[in-house]
């Protein structure tokens, strides 16, 4: 069944000449692993903006096509109805963070508050919340007297813990550290096992090759919808789009001109190691 | 040779009994690159944010090119250490990108011919100097980065700290900053703080890793990147490079380099041969 799809969409901000996004179609099925990539200033954020229908509903403009999320159309669908199955976690946290709760712990529950959600399991989800992402230690204290990558984490968390059926996500590990990004990612994993749809706007393209099921690049419209394995080793269309192929990927071109090893061009880890060590035999 | 800035056994408290720095001892020479790095929350940061006075060390003591800071405003450190704010949205705050990077300047008395050459040097050294006239908010991500470091450059401060330059960055982005970087490192001593192990690995000329407050290992890219039970406790993990040779038998354990890869795995290869 298909979660979410959009027909004929276009949007133009107000005051601006140019389409952000022209004539996207698009389904996407119910529990894939969708990465978005594209430049910046390719309309990736307007896209995960307008799943959850901040456009049309809060940023003034002209759309034009159909939005169905969840079978709701968008353009008829007020923000808190779809905001009960699409959870938004934006790309800067400081646009996440409510301030509506003066703790950590407040801040995660302010979402669960508002639907009511009983004391006993609302205090339970915190709980769970916190210990997912590491910040037990911190309940107490601010979000805003957190690190910037602290405060990433709540954001995303402040999403995750509405258990949403469609997750977006914006950059959202644009300023995590190394690990952190890892479990991030791992978490994120973990959720779309359980069937959730998510939708990931990322440039990190090392994660990408591992987790997604598919690809949409974007330049103000989509140039391409494809496996990972597809996008990420056609370099010249990365290198169109400002993108860059992994490391890893580098590797094994350098291999091919070589003549080293005649197999299709590596994205992930393991898979260049084994080609590597059959090289090396 | 005197540092530009010396720090001695400081520590820091934002709230009473919340130790983020803890005896920190740290210096820097001219002319080096020294990168930051460590998981979130670390002190990172908050430890720059004392070189030029944003933060007051609460034990212990900041020495700017010789001379203590206790005394001394924001303003006068300012022309020695520019920092260069994580999220540019925190630092821009002009309408015109021109007279954003004119500000610093002008307000340490900078005026006419003097004060525009040092605007359009700095506009052109960030490759923005074609969109002078623009609204800052116009810009995008990338841009309004480098619309924060020009104007930190056009300052001319001996070290610039640029705080995740690359956070949010296309490849394009990336490029750019490396190379703005490179361009920097001929000119003025440069701290980054970043998670970005791939530049990190190819720009610093020294790694300082902090854990809790603390600073766990201060030396050579090639070295820090062989101490993984240390990368592991700091949560950070080296470049995939390095692990990938890490990972593979008879391979250095210190690569950084896809082509010191490549040529690690020729060595190899003829060895056996």
């Amino acid at each position: 069944m298909d979660i979410i799809t959009y027909k004929n969409f276009s949007w133009r901000y107000s005051g601006y000449k140019g389409w952000t996004l022209h004539n996207i179609n698009l389904s996407i099925k119910k529990g894939e692993f969708i990465g978005i990539i594209g430049k910046i200033g390719s309309g990736r954020t307007t896209f995960c903006s307008s799943m959850l229908g901040l456009i049309p509903h809060f940023y003034p403009g002209t759309m034009q096509g159909e939005i169905i999320i969840n079978g709701l159309n968008v353009k008829k669908s007020k923000i808190a109805d779809l905001s009960k199955c699409v959870g938004l976690a934006f790309q800067s946290p400081a646009n996440q963070l409510t301030g509506a709760g003066t703790t950590v712990e407040e801040e995660l529950a302010f979402g669960l508050q508002n639907l009511g959600v009983p004391y006993e399991e609302m205090h339970k989800r915190v709980d769970d919340m916190l210990n997912l992402i590491g910040l037990e230690k911190f309940r107490k204290r601010s979000p805003f007297e957190l690190s910037g990558g602290q405060q990433q984490k709540v954001a995303i968390a402040s999403v995750l813990i509405m258990n949403p059926n469609i997750l977006v996500l914006d950059e959202p590990t644009s300023q995590l550290d190394p690990l952190g990004t890892e479990q991030v990612f791992d978490l994120i994993k973990k959720l779309s096992k359980t069937g959730i749809t998510i939708m990931i706007s990322t440039n990190n393209v090392d994660y990408l090759s591992r987790f997604a099921d598919r690809i949409i690049l974007f330049d103000n419209k989509i140039v391409k919808i494809d496996t990972p394995k597809k996008i990420l080793t056609d370099i010249n269309l990365l290198k169109k789009h400002s993108l860059t192929h992994s490391n890893i990927t580098e590797v094994s071109l350098r291999l091919k001109k070589m003549n080293l090893s005649k197999k299709e061009l590596a994205i992930d880890f393991a898979e260049l190691k084994k080609e590597i060590e059959e090289i090396m035999k | 040779m005197t540092p530009i800035i010396s720090a001695k056994k400081i520590c820091f408290e934002y709230f009473k009994g919340i130790k983020v720095l803890k005896n920190i001892n740290f210096e820097i020479n001219k002319g080096e690159v020294v990168a930051i790095i460590g998981q979130n929350g670390s002190g990172k940061t908050t430890l720059v944010k004392h070189f030029n006075g944003l933060l007051s060390p609460t034990k212990g003591e900041i020495i700017v090119k010789g001379e203590p800071t206790l005394n001394k405003t924001v303003a006068q450190l300012s022309r020695i250490s520019g920092y260069v704010f994580q999220n540019p949205d925190d630092q821009i705050f002009n309408s015109v990108v021109e007279k954003e990077v004119a500000f610093g300047p002008s307000n340490i008395g900078l005026k006419g011919k003097e004060l525009k050459d040092r605007v359009n040097n700095a506009l052109n050294l960030v490759g923005l100097f074609e969109k002078r006239k623009m609204h800052p908010l116009d810009l995008d991500l990338n841009q309004k980065k480098l619309v924060a470091i020009a104007s930190m450059i056009a300052m001319k401060p001996d070290l610039l700290m640029l705080d995740e330059p690359t956070t949010g960055q296309d490849h394009a982005g990336l490029i750019r900053v490396e190379n703005l970087i490179n361009e920097l490192r001929k000119d003025y001593t440069v701290i980054i703080i970043s998670h970005d192990m791939n530049l990190v690995s190819r720009v610093a000329s020294r790694i300082v890793m902090m854990c809790e407050g603390e600073i766990l290992f201060d030396g050579e890219p090639k070295k820090a990147f062989t101490k993984n039970a240390l990368l592991k406790k700091t949560y950070l993990k080296p470049p995939v490079i390095t692990e990938l040779a890490q990972s593979l038998k008879g391979f250095k354990k210190d690569i950084l380099t896809v082509d010191e890869f490549m040529e690690d795995l020729m060595r190899i290869k003829k060895k056996k041969k």
